[in-house]
């Protein structure tokens, strides 16, 4: 288990490294909120109303401060995969001692940490000047608790996206189709809430919602009953998605030809 | 003349390189058109809710979509390295452009395309049409949009990479710049307050290319024509100038070896 503490641990003093990357990395989450404060300032307006589906100005801002913190976020396992995958990299990575999967679970984490700590400085920073004082601690305490199974969730399908290198020679566009998926049945664009009534249906069949729109709903509008359904409804699918990934691995090993070397 | 010679033949060299790996390219074009649709559906859904803003509805989001998404396929299909010059200054790469007797900026810049491109143009050009407003002066406006619009993504971003004769690495830099690009002009503008319009029309140019060149498709006024031709001059201008500036004060530790 240390091996792997070491790992994340390695991988966020890299990071540390090169602090006014980062900084200029988390400038983006200052943009999205500037852009959104603009979009619904506006639409609150002209509706006349102080909220939309129970949600006020202030809400919508920290939602898509959460939201976008958790995207920006998220571990590109996927891309390092490929790259590995494609360079023959990966010949060396399955030598030494250490889980592949787990190997990469413990370096994505160590870039997320310090990603997700940057982008909620500077998320907190603008969404307070723009919306106002930020949501209660309880509101605090379900957003981390949900944003573990969310992180997991993010990394299960990166990694399987990753994987697919073993069988395509790209998978930028698996990404991309993803994170669109997440932009909308996840709820990053729009909360859920917003959505007709047939479409929130058929978002939380899938996991895309917990993945994204639970930590940052729960985040600005805590809710007990509604934390322990969300999170059991996200465990649930870390537990499908890991077995997915597990089996994906497997196959994958088999599939993987190394020339040379 | 000479130069649109040269750009053609560019075009051809890299279309027949693209054409050797025809599934990765096709594959690349219909995903990022899948991409940008399943975008737009945040428009279709918000606009479902509320039926306009501003005076904004879901046509207007996708005439402007339909200009900013060509514009853009548009340079990075047939100038793709407008989004990496910065890394290859910062590299040395440019050395293998100086050996050549051509114009080194447009070299630099049409020696790459980007696949994913023609997906932004085929994308655009479908979302231009169900808009509704193809009328034949309303094809003349939209594709004088999109000219000026792919005039302003290039030289914006050239002036922000060519920061790297001066300032070394600015690839973070660009990327920041070319988020805030990109990410304003998919917005209309009439969401902002006059400060932040101001920015967008003139440091960061993101309304000459999406709400204003919308706003003179819809209906032609002779100040955002006159908005946007000026802007794309001016920028190309000013691109050209502080690309040939910098270049002045181009060193590397001769890559030329590694390139040819």
């Amino acid at each position: 288990m240390r091996k792997y503490l070491y790992i994340a641990t390695m991988q966020v003093i890299n990071n540390i490294a090169y602090p006014g990357d980062f900084l200029g990395r988390s400038i983006s989450i200052g943009i999205f909120l500037f852009i959104f404060a603009g979009l619904w300032g506006t639409t609150f307006r002209i509706v006349g109303t102080e909220s939309i589906n129970g949600l006020t100005f202030a809400n919508m801002m920290w939602y898509l401060m959460m939201a976008e913190t958790i995207e920006l976020g998220r571990p590109r396992t996927n891309r390092i995969i490929s790259e590995q995958v494609k360079n023959g990299e990966v010949a060396y990575i399955l030598n030494k001692p250490y889980n592949f999967l787990l190997y990469h679970f413990s370096f994505g984490l160590g870039d997320s940490l310090l990603r997700v700590g940057m982008n909620i400085a500077v998320g907190v920073l603008v969404a307070w000047l723009l919306a106002g004082p930020p949501p209660s601690l309880l509101g605090w305490g379900m957003a981390l608790v949900t944003l573990i199974g969310a992180w997991i969730l993010h990394f299960c399908m990166m990694a399987l996206i990753g994987l697919a290198a073993f069988l395509v020679e790209e998978t930028n566009s698996f990404e991309l189709i993803y994170q669109k998926l997440v932009f909308i049945l996840g709820g990053m664009l729009l909360p859920l809430d917003m959505f007709p009534e047939w479409l929130q249906g058929i978002a939380r069949l899938l996991p895309f919602p917990y993945m994204m729109y639970a930590p940052a709903r729960l985040f600005v509008k805590p809710d007990v009953e509604l934390f322990w359904q969300m999170l059991s409804a996200q465990w649930m699918w870390v537990a499908a998605l890991v077995l997915v990934l597990a089996i994906a691995y497997r196959r994958s090993e088999k599939v993987l030809t190394v020339n040379g070397g | 003349m000479k130069n649109i010679r040269f750009l053609i033949a560019l075009w051809k060299a890299n279309l027949q390189a693209a054409m050797e790996f025809r599934s990765a390219f096709l594959t690349q074009v219909i995903f990022m058109m899948i991409n940008n649709g399943a975008y737009f559906m945040f428009w279709v859904l918000f606009f479902d809710k509320f039926n306009e803003v501003q005076g904004w509805g879901l046509r207007d989001m996708m005439l402007l979509y339909g200009i900013a998404a060509t514009a853009w396929g548009v340079a990075a299909y047939f100038f793709g390295h407008f989004t990496t010059l910065a890394e290859v200054i910062a590299h040395g790469r440019l050395d293998y452009y100086l050996s050549l007797p051509k114009p080194v900026l447009l070299h630099v810049l049409a020696s790459k395309s980007l696949g994913s491109g023609m997906g932004d143009i085929i994308y655009g050009i479908g979302s231009f049409i169900i808009s509704g407003y193809l009328t034949p002066d309303g094809i003349l406006r939209f594709a004088l949009s999109v000219f000026t619009g792919v005039c302003i993504f290039i030289s914006f971003l050239t002036i922000i990479q060519s920061l790297s004769f001066w300032l070394g690495n600015t690839v973070a830099l660009s990327q920041i710049a070319l988020s805030a690009v990109l990410t304003f002009s998919l917005y209309p503008s009439v969401l902002f307050n006059t400060t932040t319009k101001f920015v967008l029309l003139t440091i960061v140019p993101a309304a000459l290319i999406g709400s204003v060149p919308a706003e003179f498709v819809r209906s032609f006024t002779w100040q955002s024509l006159l908005q946007i031709s000026t802007g794309a001059a001016v920028f190309l201008v000013l691109a050209v100038t502080i690309f040939r500036a910098g270049l002045r004060k181009y060193e590397s530790g001769s890559a030329i070896q590694v390139e040819v």
